[in-house]
C-alpha cells in the first residue's frame, strides 16, 4: 500500500527530554486521518517534524513516497497546514494575507482568494485588518489559507480551537467535502474524541509520546470492541462458571455485579443457559458496543474525568 | 530574490518605515540648521578626515540610521521568530537560507538608500539655506567625486556593521536585545571620549565589517537543519 504520508520510528528528543518515540503513522491517499491524543501527547511535535520545522532525532518521514530531508522545499507546494495556531501579518487585511500566501506559494488562479474566503464565511471581514479579527475568525482565516492553493495534503493541528460549536461543525463538513470532492488527504489532530470520531476514516492514537494504535473507524465498529454485559447477583460464582463451563478468559468483573465479556465465540443464549443451569441469578443481559471514548481511555489508561 | 525582498517590504509595512525615515531626516535637518551656525564649519577635523560640517552630517545620519537598522532587524528577522510568522515562511516551497537572506537584504537596501538620500538632502538643505542661516558651507565639497564616494561607502559600511546586532537578537530571541545591541554598536563606532574616537579608524571598521559579514553568515548557517523553536 502506498501512503501520502508515513513515518517510521519517528523520535524527537529536546534537551534530553524524549517528546515522541518510535511513532509510525500511515496516511492513505484521500482519507481523513484523525490524530488523537490528550494535550501534551506529542501530536504537535509529530506535525512539526512532518512540516520540517523540527528535525527528527531518529526515524524517517516520507511524503508522497519520498523521504523528507532538510532540503525538501518543493514538496510544500503540495501541502497546506496549520501548526499550533495560525499567524498573520496583523496590519494587513485577511484578503491581503491570503494574496501574499499565493505569492509565496507561486499559485496564481484568478478568484481563488475570494473563493477560499467565501468557503470560510469571511467575505465580509476580508477587508478588515487581521488585528481586528476574533480568535475564531483567525482560526477560520488560517484554514482558508491552508486550503487556498488546493493542496493534496492538508495538515491541521487542532483546527477547531477557538471556534463555537456551529463553527466546529462547519469545519468538519468542509473537511469532509474537501476529502470527497477534491480528493484532499487530511491529517487532522485533536484531543476531542467526538470531533475525530465524526470525521475521520482512520484514527491514530498517541499517548505520552508513543503511538498506541492506528485503526480504521470501521474496524472499531466491527472488532472485539462490541461486548456482552450482564448483571448478576453473585459475580464470583458467575466468573467461575464462565471460566470453568464455557472456557472464557476474556472478561472483566466490574463493581455492582457487572461482568463484561469480550469473547465473541459464545452467544448470549449460551451464556444465559449456562448461568441458569448453575443457579446464577441474572438481572440483566445484553450486547453493547464500546464507544471510541471507551477504547481511547483503555488505550491511554486514563480515567474518564466526568464519569 | 527581488520578489522576496519586495514581499518583505510589503508585509513589514514599508510605508510606515518610509514615513519614519522622512521624519528622521526632517528632524536632523532642523537640528543641523539650528546648530551648524555654532560650528566651526570649515575646520578640518583630523580624526574624521573631513570638515566639521560634513563630519556632523555623517555622524548624525549614521547614528540615526544605525539605530533604525537595528529596529528593522528586530522587526523583520528577530520579530518573525518571536511572533512565529517564521513558521509560516518556512512552510513555503522556498529555501530557508533564501528567506533569511531576503530579509537581511530588505533591511540593508532600505537603510542604505535611506542613509544616502538623507545625507544628500541634508547637504542640499544646508547649501540652499546658507544665505539665510549664514552657515559657511565651504567644507561641503559636493563637486568632488571623492565626497560622494565617501558618503556612499560610509553608508554601506555603517548599515553593514549594524548587522552585528542580528545574531545577538537571534541568540537571545529578543527584538529588544537586537535594538540595544545596535545602540551599543553606534556608541562604539560613532562615539568619542575626550579626543579618542574610532570614527576614522579603517582597521577598526574593517574588523567590524568582517564581524558583520560573519554575523549574517552565522544567522543563515545551518538554518536548514535547525529546529524552529
Amino acid at each position: 500500500m502506498s501512503y501520502i504520508l508515513q513515518t517510521s520510528r519517528l523520535t524527537k528528543t529536546i534537551g534530553g527530554k524524549e517528546l515522541v518515540r518510535d511513532v509510525d503513522i500511515h496516511v492513505k491517499k484521500g482519507e481523513i486521518y484523525g490524530f488523537l491524543g490528550p494535550n501534551g501527547a506529542g501530536k504537535t511535535t509529530v506535525m512539526k517534524m512532518v512540516m520540517n520545522l523540527w528535525k527528527p532525532t531518529q526515524g524517517v518521514i516520507e511524503l508522497f513516497g519520498k523521504p523528507l530531508t532538510p532540503q525538501s522545499y518543493e514538496v510544500f507546494r503540495r501541502i497546506g497546514s496549520i501548526i499550533e495556531f495560525p499567524t498573520f501579518y496583523e496590519h494587513m487585511t485577511g484578503f491581503e494575507n491570503l494574496r501574499m500566501h499565493c505569492e509565496y506559494m507561486g499559485y496564481y488562479q484568478h478568484g481563488s482568494v475570494d473563493k477560499a474566503l467565501e468557503m470560510l464565511h469571511l467575505t465580509e471581514a476580508a477587508k478588515k485588518p487581521v488585528k481586528n479579527y476574533s480568535l475564531g475568525m483567525k482560526e477560520r482565516l488560517g484554514i482558508a489559507r491552508a486550503i487556498l492553493c488546493k493542496p493534496e495534503l492538508l495538515i491541521l493541528d487542532e483546527p477547531t480551537n477557538g471556534l463555537d460549536p456551529a463553527g466546529m461543525k462547519q469545519i468538519r463538513e468542509l473537511l469532509r467535502t474537501l476529502c470527497t470532492e477534491q480528493g484532499t488527504t487530511i491529517l487532522v489532530s485533536s484531543h476531542i474524541l467526538s470531533e475525530i470520531e465524526s470525521m475521520a476514516d482512520t484514527i491514530g492514537i498517541i499517548h505520552q509520546g508513543r503511538m498506541r494504535k492506528e485503526i480504521g473507524l470501521k474496524e472499531i465498529e466491527e472488532m472485539s470492541l462490541a461486548y456482552m454485559e450482564l448483571t448478576v447477583q453473585n459475580p464470583e460464582r458467575a466468573a467461575y462458571v464462565l471460566a470453568d463451563q464455557l472456557g472464557l478468559s476474556n472478561f472483566k468483573v466490574l463493581d455492582g455485579g457487572i461482568i463484561r465479556i469480550y469473547d465473541n465465540r459464545v452467544t448470549i443464549e449460551e451464556i444465559a443457559k449456562v448461568l441458569a443451569i448453575n443457579e446464577v441469578a441474572v438481572t440483566s443481559l445484553g450486547r453493547k458496543a464500546e464507544t471510541l471514548e471507551d477504547y481511547f481511555l483503555k488505550l491511554t489508561g486514563e480515567v474518564k474525568a466526568d464519569a | 530574490m527581488l520578489k522576496l525582498i519586495r514581499l518583505e517590504w510589503k508585509k513589514n509595512n514599508i510605508g510606515k518605515q518610509i514615513r519614519i525615515a522622512v521624519i528622521t531626516t526632517a528632524v536632523l535637518m532642523l537640528f543641523m540648521l539650528m546648530t551648524a551656525r555654532e560650528l566651526e564649519t570649515t575646520e578640518t577635523l583630523e580624526a574624521y578626515g573631513k570638515s566639521m560640517l560634513d563630519a556632523s552630517v555623517a555622524l548624525f545620519v549614521h547614528m540615526s540610521y544605525m539605530v533604525f537598522t537595528g529596529v528593522m532587524i528586530a522587526g523583520y528577522i528577530v520579530g518573525a521568530y518571536e511572533k512565529k510568522t517564521i513558521n509560516l515562511m518556512f512552510s513555503y516551497p522556498i529555501s530557508r537560507a533564501k528567506i533569511i537572506l531576503a530579509k537581511v537584504l530588505a533591511v540593508w537596501i532600505f537603510d542604505f538608500v535611506a542613509m544616502v538620500i538623507s545625507k544628500a538632502l541634508l547637504y542640499a538643505g544646508l547649501l540652499l539655506t546658507k544665505s539665510v542661516t549664514g552657515i559657511n558651507a565651504e567644507g561641503l565639497l559636493i563637486g568632488e567625486p571623492s565626497f560622494w564616494l565617501d558618503a556612499v561607502l560610509s553608508s554601506a559600511a555603517m548599515v553593514s556593521i549594524s548587522f552585528i546586532a542580528l545574531p545577538i537578537g537571534m541568540k537571545m530571541k529578543s527584538s529588544k536585545a537586537a535594538i540595544v545591541a545596535a545602540v551599543i554598536i553606534v556608541c562604539f563606532t560613532q562615539g568619542q571620549i575626550g579626543s579618542v574616537t574610532l570614527v576614522n579608524n579603517m582597521t577598526f571598521y574593517a574588523v567590524l565589517f568582517a564581524v558583520a559579514v560573519a554575523s549574517v553568515w552565522l544567522s543563515v548557517r545551518r538554518v536548514e537543519v535547525r529546529d524552529v523553536m
